[in-house]
C-alpha cells in the first residue's frame, strides 16, 4: 500500500494553529493540492491555508502523515470521519475532538481534551496525554501510552479509554473487575502490524482494571487500566 | 493405470457447489481452541442429515490470528446461502460462545457476500453488550460470567465445493482401515480442504434414494457393500473383503484435486485391490474428478 500524502511543517508554527477543518469533511481521495487549500487560522496571523504551512506531497490513499512539530497545532482530525492520519510528532489540543471514524495515530504527546466528543474511530497517543483526554466520549476507543492527566473519560457515555501508563480515575467511574480483554489484543496487533508501534508483550498479554463510567452520565464507557496484576 | 500394484478405476468423483465460510476461532491455549473447535464441527458430517458439513481445516499458531493467540481454522459449508446464517449463528452461540476464553473470528476477509454472525449474537448480551470497530471490522464483546466473548459482526461465504471422494476397496478390512487412516492423515492437514467425517473416513457410502421407502433421500450403497455381493448387483471385484471411503470438501475444485491426489497415493498400499470414485453419471454435481487425470498430473506443492 502507497503511503499517501506527507504534510511536512515547512518553519515552526508562530503561533497557535486551528488545524480543525482540515480532515473535518471527506478528504482520503483528495489530492495534495486540493487538501492545500483548506484553511488553518493562526492566532494574529488570520486565515491562511495548509499549503502556506505545509508541504504536501505523495498520492491521496487514505492515510495521511504529518511531520514537524505540531505542539502547538489543535484539533487536528476534529470531525474526522475516515482514513487514517499518523502524527510523527507531538500535537497540541483537542486532536480527534468529534471524531466519527477513522485513525488518529500520534506518535509523539497530546495536549489536553485528546479523542474529547469522539463518536466512533481510534486515536492513540504513543506519548503522554493532557487532562481530558476522551471526556465526553460517545464511543471509540483512545488509547495512550503514556500517562494521562486529570478528568480522564469525564462526562463519558460510550467508548474505551485505554491506560497503558499513570491515570486518575474520577470518582464518577467504578472498579468492575480486573482482567485480560481480547478485543484489546486484536486492537494491539492491528497496531503493531499496521503502524508500527510499540506495543509490547505486557501490554498484548497483560491485564486491564476495568473502570465503568461515567457514571455521572450514561455509564456505559469504560476505562481500561494496564496493571501489573 | 496401476500405482504400487492397486488399480486406479478409470471413473470420476461427483461434487456439488455449496457455500463455504471460513472461521477462525482463538483461545488461551491450544487445547480450549481445539474443544471449540471440536464441538463446533461435530455432528457436521454430511448435509443430508447434520443441515452442514464442517471440519478443522488446521491449527493457527499465534502469529497466524488476528489476537495473537493460538487458533483453529474451519471450513464450514452449508448448501444454500441462507443456511449459511442460521448454521453459523446456531453453532457459534452453542460451542464457541459457550467455551472459555475463546473467540471467533472471519477466516475469509475478502470476500464480499457476507452473513451476520455477531450482530445476532450480541443479542445473548442483554444490552450489555459492546461493538468495537477495529481496522474497518466491527466486533462485538459479548459480557460472559468469564470475561468477555469477541465475535466479529459478519462472516464471509463463498462457493465452495462438497463432495469429493473416493473409495478404497481392500482385501480385508483391517487393510482398508490402515489405508484409509494413511489417506486422511497427508490430507488432513492441507489448506482449503475438509475431510468431515469421523477422522476423515466414511464407512457407510450411500446412493441416492432408497429401494423401499420413497421418502428417504438416500440409503445404503449396496452395490459396494460386501456382505451383498450375492443378493444385489455388486460393483466389487473378486476378492475384496471391505470398502472405505474418503470424502473431501473444499474452497475450490484445485485444492480437493490436489489433495485427493495425495490422498489417493498414500492409500495405495499392501492389501488394497482398486480405487475407484462415486458419482451419479456426471448429470448432477458440476465437479468432477477424474482419477487417472489427478493421479498423473504433477505433484501438488
Amino acid at each position: 500500500m502507497s503511503d499517501g500524502l506527507r504534510a511536512r511543517l515547512r518553519a515552526p508554527l508562530p503561533a497557535r494553529a486551528d488545524l480543525g477543518d482540515v480532515l473535518s469533511t471527506p478528504w482520503a481521495t483528495l489530492g495534495a493540492a486540493e487538501l492545500a487549500r483548506r484553511p488553518v487560522a493562526v492566532e494574529g496571523h488570520g486565515a491562511l491555508t495548509v499549503g502556506d504551512l505545509f508541504d504536501l506531497g505523495g498520492e491521496p490513499q487514505g492515510r495521511i502523515r504529518f511531520e514537524g512539530d505540531l505542539a502547538e497545532a489543535d484539533r487536528l482530525g476534529a470531525r474526522l470521519s475516515e482514513g487514517e492520519v499518523i502524527v510523527e510528532g507531538n500535537l497540541g489540543r483537542e486532536a480527534g475532538l468529534g471524531m466519527t471514524g477513522g485513525e488518529l495515530i500520534v506518535r509523539g504527546s497530546a495536549g489536553p481534551q485528546a479523542g474529547a466528543r469522539m463518536r466512533r474511530g481510534l486515536v492513540v497517543i504513543a506519548g503522554s496525554a493532557g487532562s481530558h483526554a476522551g471526556a465526553g466520549m460517545i464511543a471509540g476507543t483512545v488509547i495512550v501510552f503514556g500517562g494521562i492527566g486529570a478528568a480522564a473519560g469525564l462526562w463519558s457515555k460510550r467508548g474505551s479509554l485505554v491506560a497503558l501508563g499513570s491515570v486518575t480515575v474520577p470518582p464518577t467511574y467504578r472498579y468492575a473487575c480486573t482482567y485480560q480483554p481480547v478485543h484489546l489484543r486484536v486492537t494491539f496487533t492491528h497496531l503493531q502490524s499496521r503502524h508500527g508501534l510499540p506495543v509490547e508483550d505486557r501490554h498484548l498479554m497483560g491485564f486491564y482494571r476495568r473502570y465503568s463510567g461515567d457514571l455521572a452520565d450514561l455509564g456505559k464507557g469504560e476505562i481500561l487500566a494496564w496493571t501489573p496484576e | 493405470m496401476n500405482l504400487r500394484g492397486v488399480f486406479i478405476e478409470d471413473t470420476f468423483a461427483e461434487a456439488f457447489t455449496m457455500r463455504v465460510a471460513r472461521i477462525i476461532i482463538t483461545a488461551r491455549n491450544e487445547r480450549w481452541a481445539r474443544e471449540a473447535a471440536l464441538k463446533l464441527t461435530g455432528f457436521a458430517t454430511s448435509v443430508i442429515g447434520c443441515k452442514c458439513e464442517a471440519g478443522i481445516e488446521r491449527l493457527l499458531g499465534s502469529g497466524d490470528t488476528p489476537d495473537g493467540r493460538p487458533g483453529v481454522s474451519i471450513l464450514f459449508m452449508t448448501m444454500g446461502k441462507d443456511d449459511m446464517g442460521k448454521r453459523l449463528i446456531e453453532r457459534i452461540g452453542q460451542t464457541v460462545l459457550t467455551c472459555p476464553t475463546t473467540a471467533c473470528y472471519d477466516g475469509l476477509p475478502g470476500v464480499p457476500d457476507r452473513v451476520g454472525v455477531g450482530s445476532a449474537l450480541r443479542f445473548f448480551g442483554d444490552g450489555f453488550q459492546a461493538s468495537k470497530v477495529i481496522a474497518g471490522e466491527r466486533f462485538w464483546r459479548i459480557p460472559v460470567m468469564e470475561g468477555e466473548f469477541l465475535v466479529q459482526e459478519k462472516f464471509g461465504m463463498q462457493k465452495g465445493v462438497g463432495g469429493g471422494n473416493f473409495l478404497i476397496l481392500a482385501r480385508g478390512a483391517d487393510a482398508a482401515l490402515a489405508a484409509a487412516e494413511a489417506a486422511a492423515d497427508v490430507m488432513s492437514s492441507r489448506t482449503g480442504v475438509i475431510l468431515p467425517f469421523p477422522g476423515g473416513v466414511v464407512r457407510s457410502g450411500s446412493k441416492v434414494g432408497s429401494r423401499r421407502i420413497k421418502s428417504m433421500i438416500a440409503s445404503t450403497n449396496d452395490a459396494f457393500c460386501p456382505t451383498l455381493r450375492a443378493v444385489t448387483a455388486s460393483a466389487l471385484p473378486d476378492g475384496v473383503n471391505s470398502v472405505l471411503e474418503i470424502v473431501i470438501n473444499g474452497t475450490d475444485a484445485d485444492a480437493i484435486a490436489g489433495a485427493m491426489r495425495v490422498g489417493i497415493d498414500a492409500a495405495c498400499q499392501e492389501g488394497v485391490v482398486s480405487i475407484t470414485a462415486g458419482n451419479y453419471g456426471g448429470k448432477l454435481g458440476p465437479h468432477h474428478f477424474h482419477l487417472r487425470k489427478i493421479m498423473a498430473a504433477e505433484a501438488p506443492a
